[in-house]
């Protein structure tokens, strides 16, 4: 049996490096900064009560996450869906690797347009603020995968592991979650006024 | 790469192929190296499918930069007052 004083300088050291992350991914979940702060604590005191459970040191981030997820699962998801979310239906969504050209024939060429513009003046206007608004428009299973691989930098296997899903899931997941994330940004730099006359754009292409 | 003989023409169910891994791609994921090699490929040769990556990989590092960067003092607080009682 390891001592526990280890054990504990091990999870508190883990808990210290990976806070930002959790409250990062607890507040995409909740959309709420008071359920996001109790949703990580709930999760630190059900990690430490699981501790033994870790087998792979190594692991930890993943494994952190994957009980913040089953404890908003359990705890918090009721009240925090709301009616204005994109709605999604969990069984004609995933796995569905073909539907990448109806993916990008949903893809405005506008907002190719718009992004390739070469002041950048426009796009630069876009803040981590927007980008979060345009976020948490996402349906919680593309929110989640988004959130814990482009921003927070898991790798496709590691976030398997944390949704409990396979990895062709996950890749599957990014594909339809990226492009509802470039329908959002592009609805909400229209509706925040950052686009103008979309007819007077130019358009051109990277060189 | 500069004999134009060798480069096939692009079709659109080579750029289909080709956006169906750039996520993968863009993100190191797409460990097949025939399908890394392939993209690759499309990439170097196709305008519009090079300008849509290159549009990801900037919304990317939007997003790596989006990351929550500052977090509740009384949240900091509260863990590690939990952490204590452990
Ligand atoms: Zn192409």
């Amino acid at each position: 049996m390891p001592d526990i004083t280890l054990i504990k300088d091990f999870f508190s050291r883990g808990i210290e490096e990976n806070m930002h992350s959790l409250y990062a991914i607890a507040l995409r979940l909740t959309r709420n900064a008071a359920d996001a702060e109790d949703l990580v604590a709930d999760c630190v005191i059900k990690a430490w009560s699981a501790i033994q459970s870790l087998e792979d040191k190594s692991r930890f981030r993943p494994w952190m996450f994957r009980i913040l997820h089953n404890c908003f699962i359990s705890n918090y998801r009721k009240k925090s869906v709301r009616p204005t979310e994109l709605t999604y239906c969990e069984e004609c969504g995933d796995d569905a690797d073909d539907d990448i050209a109806s993916l990008l024939i949903e893809q405005p060429n506008e907002f190719l347009c718009w992004w390739a513009n070469p002041e950048r003046e426009l796009t630069n206007q876009l803040l981590g603020e927007d980008i979060s608004v345009a976020i948490d428009a996402l349906p919680e299973v593309f929110r989640i995968t988004v959130s814990l691989i482009s921003v927070e930098g898991l790798s496709y296997d590691e976030a398997a592991e944390v949704l409990e899903v396979s990895p062709g899931t996950i890749r599957s997941r990014m594909n339809r979650g990226r492009t509802l994330l470039q329908k959002a940004l592009w609805q909400h730099a229209k509706d925040a006024g950052l686009i103008k006359d979309v007819a007077m754009m130019e358009c051109k292409s990277y060189e | 790469m500069s004999d134009k003989s060798n480069i096939p023409e692009i079709t659109d169910s080579d750029c289909l192929a080709a956006m169906d891994h750039l996520y993968a791609y863009l993100n190191g994921e797409l460990k097949d190296k025939e399908k890394h090699a392939l993209v690759e490929h499309h990439l170097g040769h196709c305008k519009s499918c090079f300008s849509r990556a290159e549009m990801e990989r900037q919304i990317n590092s939007r997003l790596k930069a989006s990351g929550v960067k500052e977090m509740p003092e009384t949240l900091q607080k509260r863990l590690r007052g939990i952490l204590d009682k452990f």
